[in-house]
């Protein structure tokens, strides 16, 4: 998909005319461009596009290694539909764009979260996504060194109990998925039907609980991590 | 599942001790930060709480590196 092309496709969306103060030159020129009419419009987002696709391939070449299977066109399909979706939220965002940082970065993250985001997704396709509410089984011995293990008894055993009294089922599973089993919190948050800001809260909340509990045990996080060295 | 180390295990399971921001948060600030960083400015200061959930969030952390080495590239 070409900007120019992706220029009709959102040319419902309002263009308002303030700009921010302090804008460096170039951020300025992209804004106006971006909020002018017709030719001048429809070039700039051309221009923006390729910028767009420039990150994103970026991004994939950086984690390419994490699709092995993947042959080189389906990586930059990958990135070009990227591009696309990255250009339609700049310029439904364009008016939350306030001059914190130059525009060039403030659009790049958009990419590059377009791509990350497709690329967790593809690697864990028809992967099984565990989703344990019994932590019991999910934190027992298999998941770390056999020597470990028993010189961290008590702790492994305060991290157990803790996990099984003071989470709740669902925390309990999204704790496991995330911070156990790896599924990446994008993958989670699709099968589990929610946002990643709203995942990360149920982590966050799970967390605290925990530390919560093991300092109620006489179990501090810094001591816990002495003794683990 | 592989053998892991338990501090690792650990760690992921606890997150970052301080305060920390969400996942929407990091993104809003996250060209602002990324250009203090490379400016050799105090980013942690001027965004508190970034820092610790990228240490939490491996997803945000991820495009934490990607936009700091695409910037930092361009700047070279």
């Amino acid at each position: 998909m070409t900007g120019a092309t992706l220029a009709g496709d959102v040319s419902t969306i309002p263009a308002k005319p303030a700009l921010p103060l302090d804008l460096d030159e170039e951020s300025r020129t992209w804004l106006r461009s971006l909020r002018d009419e017709g030719a001048v419009r429809d070039a700039a987002i051309t221009r923006l596009h390729a910028l767009l696709l420039r990150a994103a391939r970026f991004e994939v070449t950086r984690r390419r290694a994490t699709l092995p299977h993947l042959r080189g066109d389906d990586l930059d399909d990958l990135a070009q539909q990227a591009a696309d979706d990255a250009l339609v939220s700049v310029l439904r965002r364009l008016d939350d764009f306030r001059g914190a940082s130059r525009f060039t970065t403030w659009v790049y993250k958009f990419a590059l979260l377009e791509a990350a985001v497709k690329l967790r997704k593809r690697a864990w396709q028809g992967r099984e996504i565990p989703l344990e509410d019994d932590a019991w089984n999910a934190f027992s011995d298999t998941t770390m060194e056999p020597v470990a293990l028993a010189e961290q008894s008590e702790l492994v055993e305060t991290l157990r109990q803790g996990m099984e009294t003071v989470l709740t089922a669902h925390q309990r599973r999204v704790l496991v998925a995330l911070a156990i089993d790896g599924v990446p919190i994008d993958v989670l948050a699709d099968q589990l039907d929610t946002s990643r800001g709203a995942l990360y809260k149920t982590l966050h909340d799970a967390r605290r609980k925990l530390r919560a509990s093991l300092e109620a045990s006489g179990l501090t996080p810094n001591a816990m991590s002495e003794e683990s060295d | 599942m592989e053998p892991r180390d338990l501090n690792d295990v650990v760690g992921r399971l606890l997150g970052p001790a301080g305060p920390e921001v969400g996942c929407d948060v990091c993104f809003a600030e996250l060209d602002r930060y990324v250009e203090l960083e490379l400016a050799g400015e105090d980013a942690d200061a001027a965004i508190p709480g970034l820092r610790a959930h990228l240490d939490g969030c491996p997803a945000c952390r991820e495009e934490h590196e990607s936009l700091y080495a695409l910037v930092a590239g361009e700047s070279a």
